[in-house]
């Protein structure tokens, strides 16, 4: 049985809603103000572009809330990585590079979890000193001054690598027609109306719609860890390690490997992203993607992730991300004045959380015969 | 000098459960009365009643001749009526002198006067801890000392004491029994509330024992003799499982346990566990029951020796015991037991290793199976089982390991708090579970229940077995003795 009501309600779905609304608003106020059309391919494409990296972060970032840690290292470890590609690409090669910049990613990923899981300190803590470390560790690497590629052929292979245009046209409208038929067959109906909303965006963006490459690495990432976390037991054991790790412990699950491999994952999407800032200008200035694990951390909470583990979706945080960077993207174009941009977001992240936090408690209350608490009954 | 006195002290709970129906009791000053009861006798509820934390649903408490109420933990302070808990709630971060002064007003923080006053009633409480000492460092007995300070500074004339002594280790008792006598010669009121059925004839002067929300038994301790404490305590029989009157053969030696300890907590202990057996482990909260489990099934780091299944040697992790084919129910089934954001589908999938991708397919065969078998009330296997009654709950968590590849099944308190269909249920399940060929060692605080389905019973206390009881010619009785040190050792084997 399907539970219509739930599927579509503010809670479940609210942020969907926020983004049409806010994507129709802005078109509204374009449109009054005689601008070029906001609803285009190009601008659709660019507020994708501009979310892609937050994105590629959020996803990961999402996977470790839901087993119930936190990682606020991920702009630093961007950062060091699009410093070893950037610091080695002329020595070694924009591949060799490239992977060196993920390893040393990968690595302080381990050391995150390490210390959280074997030490025992508080995962806010130990990436908080990694934050500052590993942003030291960029300075020293950098000696405080910006890098850059010289090698005029590795730089071309760099660019191309982060912004070779994919067109979206047709693919988009087959994805869109799978998901309608697919959801359909399932009964899931999200997944139709998703592919639905797909399906008319490309229709929208028109023929020739194409966007940069991260977006499409973003696609893919959040492809593949949505299909992780729904359809394999890697994913139902990662939602049981955050919802009670007491429970998952003595159901034989090993605790410790799936928090493990939750830091190491955050900090390699980390390391991805930094390879595709690097990539971007073939250089790295030591103070690039200062705060940005702020931004991520905000995707991840409007796409509805509970900080206490257990619960959040990766197609929810990259619509998150999206919701954000359009905000930013509706100020630069209609001109309403940068200096507003952090108060209207600061509000639009703790507007979503008191939506999902009332809501949460409305459904708690609701089920009526709920077990008597030991309380009642032991004595 | 304050006498208080319940008369008809009835509890409802709004989802119907009777935890009390009309309970007499009176707490005169310079006296100990001691409460007993079973689990789910009756004692928590009306602890709570004293406490402020639940009210009654009828029935009048006098301080002296007046009527007296009060709804909330602050009116029963205001009343001169203080409890002290089992888990004591103290800020652990804050000194012993900070904590007694909790509740103190004023705006000062340190203050000589007060500090005085503290000190004089410790030295006069003749068990003296460090007043300047964090909470969280002194040793649990000094915290029951500070908790049972805090309680007299705050000139409490009663002193509700709820299992007082289950985390105590021996000569940290004895000082508690010290406090306590001296607490009476003072004129206070004392109510002790205890498994211990030795302590209870040491301590008390007069005996109450609750059974099913009633009083069974009021009487002068002189005059008591331990074992009708106990028949008072067990009472009849509500299990409708009959013991079979022919013994059962077990099989083949299964699980086989070599000096397997816990630093503190577990006394070496070796035993083995045949096919087809129900292993009972009869013993209070605190004996060292579910650490013996906990060990098993490699859930306690720091436990050592050795655990062989079939002969090998199994691994000391979780993870490596569950892949052998051992099967852990844990006490707290909301804490331990499920995921409460994961569907029953998915709980009861979750210990099984079905390779990398979900069989959702698979998953829901498998649960409507589970439910099925278990009678387990739920709208459906897509239900979340925080929405289940608790007894239904628990058979969620039975079902995650009634899959073949189970191989010993540990069973720890699996009908706690639940009601009497489930219960029967779920020993009609573990029964035909071990005729079928599964090795089970069930703990469970009622010990009817180990009486009727077991086919070996060990007796723990405080982290040791301690004997072992013939399940075929024992009595509830005789194991409340037993677990609760009221007779010689063996008596009853």
């Amino acid at each position: 049985m399907t539970d219509w009501r739930r599927i579509f309600s503010l809670r479940e779905a609210g942020v969907y809603y926020a983004l049409l609304l806010l994507l129709g608003v802005l078109a509204a106020l374009a449109a009054a103000r005689g601008l070029p059309l906001y609803l285009s391919g190009q601008n659709l494409g660019n507020i994708a572009y501009q979310a892609s990296l937050v994105g590629i972060m959020g996803v990961a970032m999402t996977v470790m809330l839901i087993t119930g840690a936190f990682d606020l290292s991920v702009a630093s470890v961007a950062a060091l990585a699009a410093a070893v590609l950037v610091g080695l690409a002329g020595q070694i090669g924009f591949v060799p590079a490239a992977f060196a910049a993920l390893a040393v990613a990968a690595t302080i990923g381990l050391i995150n979890g390490a210390i959280v899981q074997f030490v025992g300190i508080n995962a806010f803590i130990v990436t908080l000193g990694t934050l500052t470390a590993v942003r030291g560790l960029v300075l020293i690497l950098t000696d405080g001054r910006s890098l850059m590629v010289e090698q005029p052929q590795v730089l071309a292979q760099m660019l191309a690598f982060e912004s070779t245009r994919v067109p979206l046209f047709w693919p988009l409208l087959a994805l869109g027609a799978a998901l309608v038929v697919l959801g359909l067959a399932k009964r899931r109906p999200f997944v139709a109306v998703g592919g639905a909303v797909l399906g008319a965006l490309a229709l929208v963006a028109g023929a020739g719609f194409n966007v940069a490459a991260p977006v499409v690495y973003l696609a893919g990432f959040t492809a593949l860890l949505w299909f992780v976390l729904g359809f394999t037991v890697i994913g139902r054991r990662l939602y049981a390690v955050g919802g009670n790790p007491e429970a998952a412990r003595l159901s034989g699950i090993n605790v410790h490997a799936y928090r493990l491999g939750a830091f190491v994952l955050s900090s390699v999407a980390a390391g991805f992203a930094g390879v595709l800032f690097g990539c971007r200008l073939g250089a790295i200035n030591p103070t690039a993607l200062q705060g940005t694990e702020l931004t991520v951390i905000a995707a991840a909470i409007l796409g509805g992730t509970s900080l206490f583990g257990g619960a959040g979706s990766v197609v929810k945080t990259v619509v998150g991300a999206l919701l954000l960077f359009t905000l930013t993207n509706g100020f630069n174009i209609l001109n309403l004045g940068a200096n507003y941009q952090g108060l209207i977001e600061g509000i639009v992240v703790v507007a979503a959380a008191a939506i999902y936090t009332l809501g949460a408690e409305r459904r708690r209350a609701r089920p009526a015969a709920s077990e008597p608490t030991p309380v009642e009954v032991a004595a | 000098m304050v006498t208080l006195r319940l008369e008809g002290i009835a509890k409802t709970f709004p989802n119907g459960t009777v935890a009390l129906s009309g309970v007499d009791l009176v707490l005169a000053p310079g006296r100990v009365h001691g409460l007993l009861g079973a689990n789910g006798a009756g004692k928590s509820t009306l602890i709570k009643i004293l406490a402020g934390a639940l009210a009654p649903t009828a029935g009048t408490i006098r301080r002296d001749d007046a009527v007296v109420r009060w709804s909330s933990p602050r009116g029963a302070k205001a009343a001169g009526v203080a409890t002290i808990y089992q888990h004591i709630p103290l800020v652990p971060t804050l000194s012993a002198l900070e904590n007694i002064l909790l509740d103190e007003g004023g705006w000062r923080r340190r203050r000589a006067d007060a500090r005085a006053r503290i000190a004089a009633l410790v030295a006069s409480l003749g068990n003296p801890f460090p007043l300047d000492t964090p909470v969280g460092d002194l040793p649990i007995g000094a915290r029951q000392m500070v908790a049972i300070t805090q309680a007299l500074a705050s000139g409490a004339e009663v002193v509700v004491m709820d299992e007082p002594t289950a985390s105590l280790a021996g000569h940290e008792r004895a000082r508690v029994y010290e406090t306590i006598r001296r607490l009476a010669a003072e004129g206070k009121a004392v109510l002790f509330v205890s498994h211990f059925i030795d302590e209870i004839m040491a301590l008390t002067d007069e005996v109450t024992v609750l059974r099913d929300g009633r009083t069974v038994l009021h009487a002068e301790t002189a005059g008591l003799e331990p074992q009708a404490i106990a028949a008072a305590i067990a009472g009849r029989s509500v299990t409708a499982l009959e013991r079979p009157a022919v013994a059962r053969t077990p099989g083949a030696p299964v699980l086989e346990l070599r000096d397997v300890a816990s630093p503190g907590k577990l006394a070496p202990t070796s035993l083995t566990l045949r096919a087809g057996e129900v292993l009972g482990l009869a013993g209070t909260l605190g004996s060292g029951r579910s650490e013996l489990l906990h060990a098993i099934f490699g859930a306690d780091p720091a436990a050592t020796g050795a655990v062989l299944l079939d002969g090998a040697p199994v691994g000391r992790w979780p993870d490596e015991a569950v892949a052998a084919g051992i099967a852990l129910v844990p006490e707290d089934r909301a804490r331990q037991g499920y995921v409460p954001l994961l569907t029953l589908a998915e709980n009861i999938a979750l210990p099984r290793p079905t390779g990398l991708l979900l069989d959702a397919e698979a998953d829901r065969v498998a649960a409507d199976a589970a439910i099925a078998r278990l009678a387990i009330k739920a709208p459906g296997a897509d239900a979340l089982p925080g929405e289940l009654s608790g007894g239904n709950a628990q058979k969620v968590v039975i079902a995650k390991w009634l899959a073949p590849t189970t191989r010993v099944l540990l069973l720890d308190e699996p009908t706690a708090g639940i009601d009497i269909g489930a219960r029967t249920d779920i020993l009609r399940l573990v029964r035909s579970l071990a005729d079928d060929g599964l090795p089970v060692i069930l703990v469970s605080s009622e010990f009817e229940e180990l009486l009727a389905i077991c086919d070996r019973l060990l007796v723990l206390r405080d982290g040791a077995v301690i004997g072992e009881a013939d399940p075929a010619t024992s009595t509830e009785s005789d194991l409340i003795l037993m677990t609760g040190g009221g007779a010689p050792l063996g008596a009853a084997a």
